[in-house]
């Protein structure tokens, strides 16, 4: 790794370095029907959803939900800039980490990671955007994680983010998406893991669906789980998008001017 | 609207008006800003000289050792400080090092696309670069812990969520604010297995030596000077300063792009000297 990450587009440090290795490591262990930091299995971390807070953007979103932070704006829709002649639109999600948003040092253009992650808000958002009537356009989401407590829980933050924001944006939604992320830990089902919890799972789901239509957009399980598990998942999931649901709506609400 | 002065205006509504307005901010920008300025106003409500508030928030990011989010006006810069060890350079065994970058991602305004970091956030890094190390924010000297075997890198990086203009000045209290909130754990050298080990338990703050400040200012159709220039202002500028100041009013860096007379530009750096004593003591007391 050490030869090829210079980059003189930007300023380089040492050819190599390493995160400190700490002597009193306290390991963080978590372990069925053990205490969450005050929290039931069943409960998420609270939502604090702020819509229209990037000013140069369409729509925008910032999300906090305990650590994880992520910031969401959405751009269009504007005129493609492929040439082909599109009748639908593109929806383009880019996700993007800080440097400093994880335990070690995310050097920038390393991995794929938020590769991944984009693909799949993409997924969650696409059924939901009516792109049928933005011909030969592009709305381009762009997502900066600015902390990171966990990848279900940024994917699935990431997804209400950017709904939240398209609807800030004013672009036309069959509905809402919120997403809930759930992890297998032992015989327990817990909801919206922290990075240590999700470590610590045989299995992981990220589902996001359109409560008020009914419907589910994406899912994504990972790790090893029984199929009667994943069931259990996505309808504990299912129940708590309900009520993410009416925070969101109300955070956008409360975002309206009233005129 | 004047430029439809000719035909006798119907009455509009006040979403008419402004859907207008912003028709004509999009299509002439020039004269839109000159209009402002001839009542002596800016677009945002401000006066040519007045500066927009500042907003110092640190320590919120837990994955970094050392965060700051700092608003000037609507535009927002959030900097994270990530310390690692590595071996020092052969000929400055006791130097360690200050890596800061600044990245302006295509969040912040349709300006810029995703990719690489553009021309101007190129820019922007270098000259922050220059100024952290001409000030000594942090001594290179104060980063080692072994002298030719380990010293600490400090990365300093920060990421504008809003560009709506100047983003130097925010970036700059940004990165010196992160660095100010900065803790290392303490770090021992261990001569037998040559590894440095560290303990959380013990925590200690940079050596700051200086607190550097910087302001900008623009200057507009060759008269107005317009301090602090938005997003919208920027592009239309014919000359534009940044002057960088200490805490105690020594003046660090001065540039100026474009044209203009010697004595505005020592007007511009004596109104930075006072402005920045004042705004030091509010954004580098906070913590």
């Amino acid at each position: 790794m050490a030869q090829s990450n210079f980059d003189r587009r930007r300023i380089n440090g040492p050819e190599e370095s390493f995160p400190p290795v700490f002597a009193d490591d306290e390991e963080t262990f978590v372990k069925p029907g053990a205490s969450r930091h005050g929290r039931a299995a069943q409960d998420i971390r609270p939502i604090f959803l702020k819509p229209g807070l990037i000013n140069q953007a369409n729509g925008s979103a910032y999300i906090e939900t305990e650590k994880t932070k992520i910031a969401c704006a959405v751009y269009g829709a504007r005129q493609s800039r492929s040439t082909t002649y599109s009748e639908k639109g593109r929806l383009n999600v880019e996700v993007k980490f800080t440097p400093f948003s994880c335990q070690r040092r995310r050097a920038p253009m390393r991995d794929a990671e938020d590769r991944s992650i984009a693909v799949q808000i993409h997924q969650a958002l696409l059924s939901s955007v009516r792109l049928g009537l933005l011909p030969k356009s592009t709305v381009d989401i762009f997502i900066i994680i600015i902390e990171n407590d966990g990848i279900e829980g940024c994917v699935a933050s990431g997804s209400i983010a950017a709904s939240a924001a398209l609807a800030d944006a004013g672009i036309e939604m069959l509905g809402l998406v919120v997403s809930c992320s759930a992890c297998v830990i032992g015989k327990e089902i817990w909801l919206d893991p922290t990075e240590d919890e999700a470590k610590q799972a045989t299995g992981t789901l990220v589902y996001a669906g359109m409560p008020a239509l009914g419907s589910v957009t994406s899912i994504w399980q990972t790790g090893k789980l029984t199929a009667q598990e994943v069931f259990q998942c996505m309808d504990a999931c299912q129940e708590r998008c309900t009520d993410i649901h009416l925070v969101v709506a109300q955070a956008l609400l409360d975002s309206t001017p009233s005129s | 609207m004047a430029s439809t002065s000719s035909v006798p205006d119907a009455p509009i509504s006040t979403e008419e008006a402004a859907l207008k307005a912003l028709t004509f901010q999009r299509l002439h920008p020039k004269a839109f800003l000159e209009r402002f300025l001839a009542e002596n106003a800016r677009p945002d409500g401000r006066e040519p000289a007045e500066w927009r508030d500042v907003s110092v928030n640190v320590g919120s990011i837990s994955t970094a050792d050392g965060s700051a989010l700092v608003r000037l006006g609507d535009t927002t810069v959030v900097c994270g400080v990530k310390a690692e060890i590595a071996e020092p350079e052969l000929d400055s065994p006791e130097d360690g090092f200050l890596v800061p970058n600044v990245d302006l991602p295509a969040i912040c305004s349709p300006r810029f696309r995703p990719g690489p970091p553009s021309d101007e956030a190129q820019v922007l890094s270098d000259r922050l670069n220059e100024i952290l190390v001409a000030t000594e924010v942090v001594s290179t000297r104060s980063l080692c812990i072994e002298s030719g075997k380990a010293v600490w890198v400090l990365y300093i990086d920060a990421t504008c969520i809003n560009y709506d203009g100047n983003a130097f000045d925010a970036t700059l209290i940004a990165m010196v604010a992160a660095l100010q909130n900065t803790r290392l754990p303490k770090a021992t050298f261990d001569e037998d297995t040559g590894k440095v080990v560290c303990t959380r338990k013990e925590k200690t703050p940079l050596q700051i030596g200086r607190f550097p400040l910087s302001v900008s200012f623009g200057i507009f159709d060759g008269t107005h000077v317009l301090t602090d220039p938005t997003s919208f202002e920027e592009p239309l500028l014919d000359t534009t300063f940044t002057v960088v100041v200490d805490e105690n009013g020594g003046v660090v860096s001065v540039v100026q792009l474009g044209l203009a007379s010697q004595d505005v530009l020592q007007k511009c750096i004596a109104t930075a000297k006072s402005r920045c004593i004042e705004l030091g003591k509010q954004v580098y007391a906070a913590s």
